[in-house]
């Protein structure tokens, strides 16, 4: 039998010590940074390259209705909306004040993150999925006045067909995935929220 | 730029071993905590000019720290105790000598409590100022006290009982 004397004693003579020194971790630091320049650099350089090829079509294809410059415009849009949205995600992530908070201030700032990084993930892909169709079917304008009717129909039963495997199969997966995952992490915030809450004392 | 990191290297060399004590406290095993350690003291690097010496920098780092176990759950699943309990086991299963598995068993016993419980008391194992464990864990003193008499006593019954297994 031992008491907390003990215990405390016990603490003091064995404690583990970290395995990371300090270069180690400035090391890390300088690692960190360059690697989410890294990946910012070659997502601006995969967007300017998509934009590039987009535009570069819009100036030397000679396409013939309107509807196909306004689907280039639409996926122009979806590319640079997304990387604007991970921009002012990693500046959210990296300027964090409410690190500095009360744990209880600080769950809650967890909680709102999650909850909206999940109502930005959730409803992005079905945005997503709506501009990538609509682009599609102005551009299928274009197709049915340049290809042979019945390869037209073809691609349109194929792309229909994709589009209802996306929607069915990885939307509706990813959608209940992402869901779970934030229910779990939710409840899990609710509960050590309660267990720092004053008034809840046993 | 080299006071920042004078300053930084002083704050490293003086906390990272209860920061660590902390983490691993929290999460029950040495790779987390390793990382953990680690995150704080990226983030405390990231944030040395917001510090405004409203408070000491061992409470500043504490809270950073906290935080920093809180959003644990952002990226790792919480496992239950079960499992937590053998990583500690295996940590220190390298060199079991009598005071390794004395030591083993209070991680253990700790990782049994609840999460506020495990940082309140890693705290207090390392002797922090009551005022100061209040300051970081957002609680007034008065309701720490009774909270740390709780926990003790927690503690003490659940170490006894994996002694006597």
């Amino acid at each position: 039998m031992k008491g907390f004397d003990e215990i405390q004693q016990l603490w003091h003579g064995q404690a583990p010590d970290p395995s990371v020194s300090f270069n180690t971790v400035l090391k890390r630091i300088k690692n960190s940074r360059s690697a989410l320049a890294k990946k910012l650099f070659w997502q601006s350089i995969s967007m300017g390259v998509a934009v590039a090829i987009l535009l570069w079509m819009c100036l030397t294809v000679d396409f013939s209705t309107w509807t196909t410059y306004l689907a280039i415009a639409i996926m122009v849009g979806c590319i640079c909306y997304y990387f604007v949205s991970q921009l002012r995600d990693y500046r959210t992530i990296s300027n964090s004040r409410d690190l500095l908070s009360k744990p209880q201030d600080y769950i809650h700032y967890l909680k709102t993150f999650q909850q909206k990084r999940n109502r930005f993930n959730t409803r992005n892909y079905t945005t997503y999925e709506g501009c990538i169709a609509i682009a599609f079917a102005l551009y299928g304008i274009e197709m049915y006045f340049a290809l042979p009717l019945w390869t037209f129909i073809g691609l349109v039963v194929f792309v229909i067909f994709w589009f209802v495997i996306c929607h069915v199969v990885f939307m509706k997966q990813y959608i209940r995935n992402e869901n779970a995952r934030i229910a779990e992490m939710i409840d899990n915030l609710e509960r050590i929220k309660d267990q720092f809450n004053e008034s809840k004392e046993r | 730029m080299s006071n920042q990191r004078q300053l930084f290297q002083q704050l490293f060399e003086e906390n990272s071993k209860r920061v660590y004590h902390l983490c691993y406290g929290y999460t029950g095993d040495s790779d987390s905590a390793n990382d953990l350690m680690q995150e704080t003291f990226i983030k405390v690097w990231q944030n040395l000019d917001r510090f405004r010496n409203q408070s000491q920098f061992s409470t500043w780092i504490y809270r950073i720290a906290v935080n920093t176990c809180l959003s644990y759950l952002r990226t790792a699943k919480r496992r239950a105790t079960d499992e937590l309990n053998d990583n500690i086991i295996e940590n220190y299963a390298e060199e079991p000598s009598e005071k390794q598995e004395q030591i083993a068993l209070l991680y253990k016993s700790i990782a049994q409590l609840e999460e506020n419980e495990r940082i309140i008391i890693t705290m207090v194992l390392d002797e922090v100022p009551y005022p100061e464990i209040a300051e970081v864990a957002g609680i007034s003193e008065g309701n720490l006290r009774v909270k740390i008499h709780r926990i003790k006593h927690k503690l003490t019954e659940i170490y006894n009982s994996n002694e006597r297994v």
